[in-house]
């Protein structure tokens, strides 16, 4: 195999897992928008609320320390102990959770039958008021997440694809970072966990009932109260692998609310309302992108990652506006 | 297959399973429901009936709780309601079917009966997601039940179908489908067999009278075919602006001056 060939292989490999990244923040938002119709602008900022807390817990930070110890005088930042991995992440969930319920009682419950975009609105709110509370509760300095997945390049796949190019040509091996490989495998189990969840269960069929027809959901005994409460908390957790996955990459810091914005061209190009569309739509941004900042990239002063996804998305737009797995909409007169 | 085993008593004085007392209703300054009282006893057919806008759809609302009437008292089962929700209400035993079908469209048909099952499945979250041991003992009964309903309504050949390309009368059979999988006390039909043609008409008279006389349930039903009404059902309420009008057998009820006259319109 001639290098050339190997290298393209190479980006699209990096592209196809850095859109895994990208379907697992999209996720989240299909969830939330499929069983209410909220396009809940603050599922980023609950990716990094999330990641936050799960450093948090886990280093043994006090919650509040820095509001603590300015009202009365202490001087006290960390118990003093640290929480197993395994752990921090089921209590991180168990906070999601309890987010998710205060969202649908304080916020939610309240917005029953507004229009989408008041929704909308409510969930900018939530974004920025949950940005500075995640900041209150856990401070707002750079953290870095250790649950022990592995990172760094694969040596091994280094040295095994070492030999595939032929004899005399420079090549040094395909680079995939370890975390990516760990966040694909991760991002595979949970859709096909999600899916399984909601075909062959109770709660699933209820989901998928309450995103079809309120009043019908109703009559039959579903409590949209308690649908809501759950879809928030899975979202919810969604969000925590996400900010798991992008806070061992990239550290957790505030740029992990703007990963909101790489989930963007994924749902336009994947459709709103469509899971497999989110992973599918994740996969072309990640291939598209890498690959013409690959080729074109170089010739026009590259950094075309920024932009790039939403040339893309906005060219599917034209010719499918509901997105390729959205619903097609059809207007009869 | 048991569903319900609560016939009226024939001969002595009937139970009453559904007692409304003057009840009223307004939207706003509008007033859709004006001091109706009437009931249902257990085991029988009762039609409502009325010109358009008369209030029958409210009066089924009222009934499965989506609207809270402003007064009056409802009586189900010997308790008395109060401010329910929805979906409480589906747990004490009432099921219904809508005027504009309300099914899940992306659900297949054997998913939207499974979803009718809802008052009857209790698992909780842990064991769904567990998936096997109880979760799955408890989806297998509920699906043999709804396995029973299919075959009862005939639909065999569209159980993994999704619902939203099925034509019109097949999906008005699959939302009876659902609302019979509940295995309610009391079932109410928003007008069953409304754009239908003749035969399907033919079919789902049969579906209801079938209903009645094998599982014993108790049925509310709003309809505009007044030979439909006639042949099916027990009694007979008449609506009209909101009030009571008539109230009786089907057969006192045509005879009846008022009646026909809010049907026909009068001269003045």
């Amino acid at each position: 195999m001639s290098a050339d060939f190997l290298y393209i292989l190479e980006v699209i490999l990096n592209g196809l897992m850095a859109g895994v990244m990208y379907s697992l923040v999209a996720l989240g938002f299909v969830l939330i928008f499929k069983a209410s119709g909220i396009f809940n602008y603050a599922q980023g900022v609950m990716a990094l609320f999330a990641a936050m807390t799960l450093v948090g817990i886990q280093t043994g930070q006090i919650p509040f320390a820095h509001l603590i110890n300015a009202i009365f005088g202490t001087e006290m930042h960390h118990f003093g102990w640290q929480v197993p991995a395994f752990l921090a992440i089921i209590l991180t969930v168990g906070v999601m959770v309890l987010f998710a319920m205060i969202v649908e009682k304080y916020i939610l419950h309240h917005l029953v039958n507004q229009e989408p975009i008041i929704l909308f609105m409510a969930t900018i709110g939530l974004a920025y008021f949950m940005e500075g509370f995640g900041d209150i509760m856990w401070g707002s300095d750079i953290k870095t997440m250790d649950v022990g997945i592995p990172s760094g390049g694969s040596l091994w796949l280094e040295e095994y694809t070492l030999g595939w190019a032929a004899e005399g040509e420079r090549y040094w091996g395909m680079y995939i970072d370890k975390l990516d490989m760990v966040a694909t495998l991760v991002a595979v189990i949970l859709v096909v966990s999600l899916t399984l969840f909601s075909q062959y269960t109770k709660t699933g069929r209820a989901l998928r009932a309450v995103a079809d027809d309120h009043q019908a959901a109703l009559s039959v005994g579903i409590s949209l109260r308690a649908i809501w409460v759950i879809v928030w908390s899975i979202a919810g957790f969604v969000a925590l692998v996400a900010g798991i996955m992008w806070g061992a990459k990239s550290g957790v810091q505030f740029s992990l609310s703007l990963i909101a914005l790489k989930a963007l061209p994924v749902l336009m190009l994947g459709g709103f309302t469509s899971i497999p569309g989110a992973i599918i739509g994740g996969l072309i941004i990640g291939v598209g992108e890498k690959l013409f900042e690959f080729a074109i990239g170089p010739m026009i002063g590259g950094a075309t990652e920024n932009w790039f996804a939403y040339v893309l998305a906005l060219m599917f737009l034209v010719f499918r506006p509901q997105g390729l797995f959205g619903e097609k909409i059809i207007e009869r007169v | 297959m048991s569903i319900q085993n609560t016939t009226a008593d024939q001969q002595g004085q009937p139970e009453v399973l559904l007692d409304l007392k003057n009840i009223s209703l307004s939207f706003g300054g509008v007033k859709a429901i004006t001091d109706i009282s009437f009931d249902i006893y257990e085991g029988e057919v009762r039609a409502i009936i009325g010109p358009n806008g008369a209030g029958k759809s409210s009066m089924l609302n009222v009934i499965n709780g989506f609207y809270h009437p402003q007064e009056g008292e409802i009586w189900f089962d010997g308790k008395q309601r109060t401010g329910m929700k929805p979906y409480e209400i589906a747990y004490q035993g009432i099921a219904r079917t809508f005027q504009n079908i309300a099914l899940f469209k992306g659900m297949s048909v054997l998913d939207n009966l499974m979803t009718g099952r809802f008052t009857h499945m209790n698992k909780n979250l842990f064991w769904q997601a567990l998936w096997k041991g109880p979760a799955e003992q408890e989806e297998i009964i509920n699906r043999e039940f709804v396995e029973h309903i299919i075959d009862f309504l005939e639909i065999q050949a569209i159980r993994k179908t999704p619902v939203g390309r099925l034509p019109y009368g097949l999906q008005k059979r699959v939302e009876l489908g659902r609302a019979l999988a509940a295995q309610p006390k009391l079932l109410l039909l928003d007008e069953p067999m409304a754009g239908m043609n003749v035969e399907e008409k033919e079919d789902m008279c049969r579906f209801i009278l079938d209903v009645n006389d094998t599982f014993g349930t108790t049925i509310a039903l709003i309809e505009h075919d007044m030979g439909v009404v006639m042949d099916i059902s027990d009694r007979v309420v008449v609506l009209d602006y909101g009030r009571k009008i008539g109230d009786g057998d089907p057969t006192a009820v045509r005879n009846d001056q008022t009646v026909i006259d809010a049907y026909l319109g009068v001269s003045h």
